[in-house]
């Protein structure tokens, strides 16, 4: 019955895993779809929203019935309430990069867009893809090493959204007609710093997992 | 020691002849609460117990060290009499073990033994322990009937009642649910939840969500060595020792 037990976790785990990946891609996509103004994708994007809730459903059920039907407790109980904790994280990263594929097709906007990267909205997204890339691996792996920093990568994107802020005010104050896409951009720098507060916060339960200690990461 | 500490082991040793069956085990156990023993069969957790009102002395080639004090007093020095202490630290057993009497003559039993002959106040015991055992309303017209008669789960409470009727400060129990449906071992959890109020409750199981739900603190006993000692919630969530987390989550025993 035991092996049944672990072997029930395992899949539980692979498929939290699954989902972050899952989830990890839709940002990534959807941030390529906005350097490359690539609707086609960003509209691919926006449908994976579907079963990426699914895939949360489903994990969301499986965690409670493994809890129903086996009590367990000290390392296995931590590792399925980071599970939960985990999927809700992930399914919103997964809805950030979905929000930004939106972005991408309300602007819909053939000239090129170098707003994007003179707005670092690229080198923000590859920082915070790799927080939330780490955040997964360390909760593959059990290896703290990788979510050590978490803290201080997440001053970094939060300093990062600041400054893009202020460029973009100065971007609209220069020319009124980039308001509205200055706007937007300014909206997924907004949905990129809390996808790094949630890498943070699947940090923690991953911390908790292995340690059994609870930590703030801000 | 601390200042709510009613009975304690000191480096305690144990041998059944040239078998060790204890090793070195020092813990504190605190009054007004529920003390859990978790630990595969075999680990000396109802050796342990017995130790406490020295119920192992009876048996043949069983040798001890260390010391087990009550209230501060060492239990296994000269002067301390065997009999004063089990009325004292009480104990109720795996299987319900009731007389072959009525369920009144169960409770008056210890009373009577330790000199008590008046029947009013006779009387009064038998409620009042039937009372705190949750058995009360249960068996009130009928006390005349044999405790035979009684469920199982009904002759454990009424075992718990026997217990409590001569006053203990301390009530042992070796895995009083084992025997139990699911619905009687809720009872008696509960009432492990009340007698909490007045005594100081010593419990040994093999069913871990039973040590999760009803103790305040948890020991995880392993071939004979007290392994980890704390509250529950602690060795539950995040135990300290890898052999307590691999048990409790079974991974082996």
């Amino acid at each position: 019955m035991k092996d049944r037990f672990h072997e029930e976790m395992a899949n539980l785990k692979s498929g939290v895993l699954d989902m972050g990946f899952f989830a990890e891609r839709m940002l990534s996509d959807a941030l390529r779809a906005l350097k490359e103004n690539d609707c086609g994708l960003a509209t691919d994007v926006k449908e994976r929203k579907v079963a990426l809730s699914e895939k949360n459903d489903a994990l969301e059920e499986e965690a409670y019935r493994i809890i129903a039907l086996y009590q367990p407790v000290a390392r296995d109980m931590r590792e399925i309430a980071c599970a939960l904790k985990t999927i809700t994280s992930v399914e919103r990263i997964g809805r950030y990069g979905k929000d930004i594929a939106g972005v991408v097709l309300s602007l819909n906007d053939p000239r090129p867009h170098d707003l994007v990267s003179a707005l670092s909205l690229p080198h923000m997204g590859d920082l915070v893809l790799s927080m939330v890339d780490d955040a997964l691996r360390a909760y593959e792996t059990g290896d703290l090493s990788r979510i050590a920093h978490h803290s201080r990568r997440d001053d970094v994107i939060d300093a990062l959204r600041h400054t893009i802020f202020r460029e973009g005010i100065t971007y609209m104050m220069e020319d009124p007609r980039t308001i509205t896409r200055c706007m937007n951009y300014l909206m997924v720098a907004r949905y990129l710093e809390r996808c790094a507060d949630h890498s943070c916060k699947i940090a923690e339960k991953v911390h908790y997992m292995v340690t059994g200690e609870k930590i703030e990461i801000r | 020691m601390n200042a709510d500490t009613i009975l304690a082991a000191d480096r305690l040793s144990l041998w059944y002849g040239d078998t060790r069956a204890l090793e070195e085990i020092t813990m504190e156990v605190p009054d007004r609460r529920v003390t859990a023993l978790i630990g595969p069969s075999g680990c000396g957790k109802s050796t342990l117990i017995r130790c406490f009102n020295r119920m192992n002395d009876i048996l043949p080639g069983c040798r001890i060290e260390g010391r087990v004090t009550f209230h501060g007093q060492n239990v296994y020095d000269n002067g301390s009499d065997p009999v004063t202490l089990r009325r004292r630290i009480g104990m109720v057993f795996q299987k319900p073990n009731p007389f072959p009497k009525s369920i009144y003559e169960n409770v008056a039993y210890g009373p009577r033994v330790h000199g008590v002959r008046d029947r009013k106040e006779l009387d009064r015991i038998v409620e009042r322990s039937l009372r705190r055992a949750a058995l009360w309303d249960e068996v009130k017209d009928r006390l005349s009937h044999s405790a035979m008669s009684l469920s199982g789960g009904q002759q454990q409470r009424l075992c718990i009642a026997r217990t409590l009727a001569v006053e203990p400060e301390v009530i042992l129990m070796d895995e009083p649910c084992s025997a139990l449906d699911p619905i009687a071992t809720a009872k008696v959890e509960a009432l492990i939840g009340e007698l909490k109020e007045q005594y100081c409750v010593v419990i040994v199981t093999h069913n871990m969500q039973q040590a999760g739900r009803v103790s305040d603190y948890t020991g995880f006993m392993y071939l004979g060595r007290l392994i980890e000692f704390g509250e529950t919630t602690q060795i539950f969530e995040s135990p300290a020792n890898e052999l307590t987390e691999n048990y409790i989550t079974g991974r082996f025993g």
